[in-house]
Order: C-alpha cells, then sequence, then structure tokens
C-alpha cells in the first residue's frame, strides 16, 4: 500500500539496518574536516558583523536605517517574509508530506526541520529589532499588567503574526527534536567515547526503543503531524494579511494569503534543494538522498513555480480588471516598468521562468544546475517580497509623500547576520546532530527488499 | 546473560514477527520488546493501546474554548477599546488567535502527556537490555517467570529465528 514502483528504490546499495546508522552518523564519529571549520569562521565572521549591526541599531536607534515615514518597513519585514517563507519548508516536508505517505520525504525532512528552526529564529529577529525598543517586546504579550490592564490589540494582525510566530517556533522545534529522540538513542548506543554516549545520553531522555515507547510516539507523531498541518497554511497566511488588512495599493487583495503560502513552500523547498545538494556533496549522502530524492523535489517546484506565475499574472490582471487608476498604476507603471522594474522582472523570471527547466530531465539529473536554479529562486523569492513591499510604500496615494527607499549598510549588515546566522546553525547540525532521521529510513527500507509475504507488504 | 530473562535477539524484522507471534500461540506474552523503528505487528501484538490523541483532543478543546473565553473577556469586558468605531466583540477576527493558539497548546500539552506516559524526559536512566536494539536489533526480552514449562519450547521458537542471549 501507498508504495509506487514509479518512485523506485528509497536507499541504494542494498544497506543493512547496521549499515544505515553507521553512514549517517559518520560525520559525528569522524574527524571534523578542516573545511568545516573554516566554514563556521566564515559563518561566525557574518553573525559577529550581524551581532555589530545589531549593537549600531540598538544603541544609535532605527536611525541607522534607510527607513522613512513612506517606507516604513524595509529590508526588515523584507527578509522577515524571506526567512519565514524558507522557514515553511519543515512543516511542508515533514508534515504534508507524511499526510500525503510520501516515503521519500524520511531522507530530507529531518534537514528541513533544521532549517526550520534557524530560520524562524532569524526571521523573528527582524520584527523584534524593529520594534526600536525591543527591551520591551513583551508588551506584546496580552498579561495582567499595570496599565490597567490595557490588553493587547486581539484584531491586529501585527499581534496575530506574533502569536503565529511564537506558535511556529516552538512547535516545530519540539516536532524536530522529539523526532530526533531514537536517534540520539542510537548515537548513545553506538558511540565508543564516553563524553558523546553522556552527552547524547542526555540529549536521547532516555529512549530505549521499547513497544510502549514507540506505541506513544507514533501517537504523538499522529497527533502532531494531524495539528501542524493547520501551520503550513495559517502561519504565512497571518504574515499575507500583514499587508492585506491594510488599505495600501498592490496589498490590499484577497489573492495574497493564497499566493504567500506557495510562495512561503516554494522558497523553503528551494532551500531544501539548495542544502540536501550540498549535504550530498559534502557527506556523501548520494545512497540516502538519492538522484530519485533531488528529482521529486524538482517535480514538485515545476508545479509550485507554475502557481507562482500564475499568481503574478492573476494580480496584474485584477489590477487591471479593477479599473482602480491606483492599482493600474501600481502594477503597470510601477513595478512592470518604471523605478522598480528591475525587481520586479528579476523576481518574474527567476521563480515563474527559471524553474521550468526542471521539465528536463537533464536538468533535474545535474547536481551543479539543480544548485543554480534553487539559489536562483531563493534570490527571486527574496525580490519578490522586495517587490511587493517597497514598490506599494514608496509609491503611495499622495505624491507628495513618495520617497525612494534604499537601505543602509547596517540593514544589509543586519541581513548577512541572519545569513551567517543561519549558516553556524546548518554547520553545527551537519556535525553534531544525525542529519537525516536515520530511525525513519530504517523504517522504510524494508519497501526496497522484496516481500517474503503479502501480509508484510501491505501493512503500512 | 540475564538471570530473570531471556532475550531474543533478530537481525530483521520479519523473523520477529513471525518468532512474537509463535510465542505468543503459546500463551505468552513477552515482557517488552525492542526495535530500531516501529513495528506495526508487534505494538498491536503487545496489547498496549494509547489515548493519547483523545487526550489531545480534549486539550483542544478546553484550550480553544479558554482562549476564545480570555479574548472575548479582556476585549469586551476587562477593558473595551474603540477602534474606529467597531464593536469591541469581534469574533471572527479572535479565531485567528484562537486556531494558533489551540494548536500550540494541543502540541505542549501532548508533548508533555507523552513524556509522562512514556517515561521519556530529560535525566532518565534508561534501562537497556541490548545496546544494538536501537542500531540493528530487534529484541524481544521474556521474563522466566511467565514461561513455566515452555522454557525449551520458547529456546527453540527463537533460535528458529534468531539467536537467545
Amino acid at each position: 500500500m501507498y508504495n509506487s514502483a514509479v518512485r523506485g528504490r528509497l536507499i541504494d546499495g542494498n544497506k543493512s539496518l547496521g549499515q544505515i546508522s553507521e553512514e549517517i552518523l559518520s560525520p559525528i564519529h569522524a574527524k571534523t574536516p578542516v573545511w568545516w571549520y573554516l566554514a563556521l569562521m566564515g559563518a561566525l565572521g557574518m553573525l559577529g558583523f550581524g551581532g555589530y549591526a545589531i549593537f549600531l541599531t540598538l544603541s544609535k536607534g532605527l536611525g541607522t536605517w534607510g527607513l522613512n515615514n513612506s517606507v516604513a518597513w524595509g529590508w526588515d519585514i523584507i527578509n522577515f517574509v524571506w526567512w519565514i517563507g524558507i522557514g515553511h519548508a519543515g512543516t511542508a516536508f515533514s508534515i504534508f508530506l507524511l499526510i500525503l505517505r510520501q516515503k521519500w520525504r524520511t531522507a530530507i525532512n529531518r534537514a528541513a526541520e533544521a532549517m526550520t528552526v534557524v530560520a524562524v529564529m532569524a526571521a523573528a529577529l527582524f520584527p523584534l529589532l524593529h520594534m526600536g525598543r525591543p527591551w520591551l517586546f513583551f508588551y506584546i504579550f496580552p498579561y495582567p499588567n499595570t496599565r490597567g490592564p490595557l490588553w493587547v490589540n486581539f484584531n491586529s494582525p501585527l499581534f496575530w503574526d506574533f502569536v503565529a510566530i511564537s506558535a511556529y517556533l516552538l512547535i516545530s522545534a519540539s516536532f524536530w527534536y522529539f523526532g530526533m529522540l531514537p536517534d540520539f538513542a542510537t548515537i548513545r548506543d553506538t558511540a565508543k567515547s564516553k563524553i558523546k554516549k553522556a552527552v547524547y545520553g542526555i540529549m536521547a531522555f532516555g529512549w530505549t526503543g521499547s513497544s510502549r515507547e514507540w506505541l506513544r510516539f507514533e501517537g504523538l507523531s499522529f497527533v502532531l503531524g494531524g495539528i501542524a498541518a493547520v501551520l503550513v497554511v495559517s502561519v504565512h497566511s497571518i504574515v499575507s494579511t500583514d499587508f492585506a488588512v491594510s488599505v495600501e495599493v498592490g496589498w490590499h487583495t484577497t489573492i495574497f494569503p493564497p499566493y504567500f503560502v506557495v510562495g512561503a513552500i516554494f522558497s523553503g523547498f528551494a532551500m531544501v534543494l539548495t542544502l540536501v545538494v550540498m549535504m550530498r556533496k559534502l557527506y556523501n549522502m548520494n545512497d540516502f538522498i538519492t538522484n530519485r530524492h533531488i528529482d521529486a523535489v524538482c517535480r514538485v517546484l515545476i508545479f509550485i513555480s507554475l502557481i507562482m506565475g500564475t499568481a503574478y499574472l492573476t494580480e496584474i490582471f485584477v489590477a487591471w480588471y479593477s479599473g482602480s487608476p491606483y492599482e493600474m498604476y501600481m502594477f503597470f507603471k510601477n513595478r512592470l516598468t518604471g523605478e522598480y522594474a528591475l525587481e520586479f522582472w528579476t523576481m518574474f523570471i527567476s521563480n515563474a521562468v527559471i524553474p521550468q527547466l526542471f521539465w528536463f530531465k537533464k536538468v533535474r539529473s545535474k547536481m551543479w544546475m539543480v544548485f543554480v536554479i534553487s539559489i536562483i529562486i531563493n534570490i527571486g523569492m527574496w525580490f519578490e517580497r522586495y517587490n511587493i513591499i517597497v514598490t506599494s510604500l514608496s509609491r503611495d496615494y499622495l505624491p507628495s509623500s513618495w520617497t525612494p527607499y534604499s537601505p543602509t549598510w547596517v540593514e544589509v549588515g543586519f541581513f548577512a547576520g541572519t545569513i551567517g546566522l543561519f549558516l553556524t546553525g546548518v554547520l553545527l547540525f551537519f556535525r553534531f546532530i544525525p542529519m537525516i532521521a536515520i530511525s525513519e529510513l530504517k523504517s522504510v527500507a524494508k519497501f526496497d527488499k522484496p516481500q517474503k509475504s503479502v501480509k508484510h507488504a501491505n501493512h503500512e | 546473560m540475564n538471570k530473570d530473562y531471556i532475550l531474543g535477539v533478530f537481525k530483521d524484522e520479519e523473523s520477529l514477527v513471525e518468532a512474537f507471534e509463535k510465542v505468543k500461540q503459546k500463551g505468552i506474552l513477552p515482557f517488552e520488546v525492542y526495535t530500531p523503528y516501529p513495528v506495526h505487528e508487534i505494538l498491536e501484538g503487545m496489547g498496549n493501546k494509547t489515548r493519547i490523541s483523545h487526550a489531545a483532543f480534549f486539550f483542544g478543546l478546553f484550550s480553544a474554548i479558554g482562549i476564545l473565553t480570555f479574548l472575548t473577556w479582556a476585549a469586551t469586558i476587562s477593558w473595551p477599546i474603540n477602534y474606529g468605531g467597531k464593536p469591541t466583540n469581534s469574533f471572527p477576527s479572535f479565531i485567528v488567535v484562537t486556531i494558533v493558539a489551540t494548536i500550540l497548546s494541543i502540541t505542549l500539552l501532548t508533548l508533555f502527556t507523552f513524556s509522562a506516559r512514556a517515561k521519556i524526559f530529560p535525566g532518565k536512566v534508561p534501562e537497556i537490555f541490548h545496546s544494538r536494539a536501537t542500531d540493528d536489533r530487534f529484541v524481544m526480552v521474556i521474563d522466566k517467570k511467565s514461561l513455566g514449562e515452555n522454557e525449551e519450547s520458547v529456546n527453540a521458537i527463537i533460535t528458529a529465528h534468531g539467536e537467545v542471549e
């Protein structure tokens, strides 16, 4: 059941269960390679630079950013939406594909979830710093305070956003961590060094793999999988209402929630692709993340790219169809042509046109091409947010308040810092955490073998 | 190796399941079975049931009611604020926060329930019968007291499919 011959084998090389754990755990047990230290130094350097930018923001104020009265949201919200979008890969991969019974997800979901946690942490920094006085961020909690008690505005999308992001971070982090317990136990039981045994032993929370534990673990995955599937749709829908609820030209449309959700899954899948191609190259995980896995992700990207293209065209069509001179101006004079045409066309070509190259099997099977296209999509998705935010804000209803916007180096440094944070997180993940869900992969390994009896073949 | 228990160690899922079913036919329920990944025949055969999804349902029900009540109370009774003359009880827009916060409550409470019921928590010292049970061995642990006179036949079943340790 649910086992399709079309997809081919899930793991190459006829591996025994022991080999699976050994090969996936080899980066943890092996000596740390030199490139890892160099990459970590680079990532920490970027993180440090970002830390300095944050220090300037905090000590001197938001005046260090290029924001102005008209463009009150700039790179901060662009990068926030971008990172949150990337952070959708974890839930999309683990939970959507879990519900759809896609077994090939087992090789990729751990990396996607790890990426999600770091990306959401990076994203959360932007609204926090944009508050201006981040040390008062707790004002946004609805807690009984001495100011009345004055509650927050529960009708504000910004408050929804705060709830959505913090819930998403907590849920994806705990889903990720509890999914790792069996693998930590495997490290504890296979490691030779005493320190590793002790550290991973603590992290494994006393997991032994008994039937009682597995029974409840399955129940837990079932509950969390079912309930967190809502998050894939809800988080970015809420982010989109930050824009769609305001009466701003180019933002005030009903297409925004689905458009944002699809865009988020698109950029998340692209970033997963970037990451797993790197994992294959750097750690030789080709037997687990096979060409067929990459192929499957690429096919999903073709489909999402088509939806993205449709969404872009729909926006333009609706602007024309509405007959609103402001909407017409925004799309035809300001986005398609005009000052921000470059950003628009970068977005359109990288998201709707270039991914269509994945129709060709030759492109899907060449890893460097897959890698390059995945990076192009990431860049394109960044420009999508730039296109939405800056074009609308810098040219609003009153020409007297039109202002150009360009970021200062502090904003750029802050963004570089979050990339450094992401890279640091990913490198630590490569080094210290099994980058593929070992126990899940073992549970699907049997589907590659010829089945002895019909009964087992039918048993999911 | 162990005085009170017999350890049947198997190399793959099928041998374990076959041996497990034969042992059960003898009327003996193994003390516990340790596997590297969940094996559904074992989970069903061991006779335990989990009510974690029922618990999750009630967590969800109560937190949804609680959160919605709180939002309504805070916005209409505790401190009604006039946002452009809109009604203070703006039920539709409370739904957003209610859904997300309910999901968060369900997740956290279910995790705590799992932690308490499966006894998986930080600092727990695991009781390891066989060190490869989390790697590549399927281990069936049988209490010698439950064997009675069947000890030899059970040993024979295990050795037919795997090894006795």
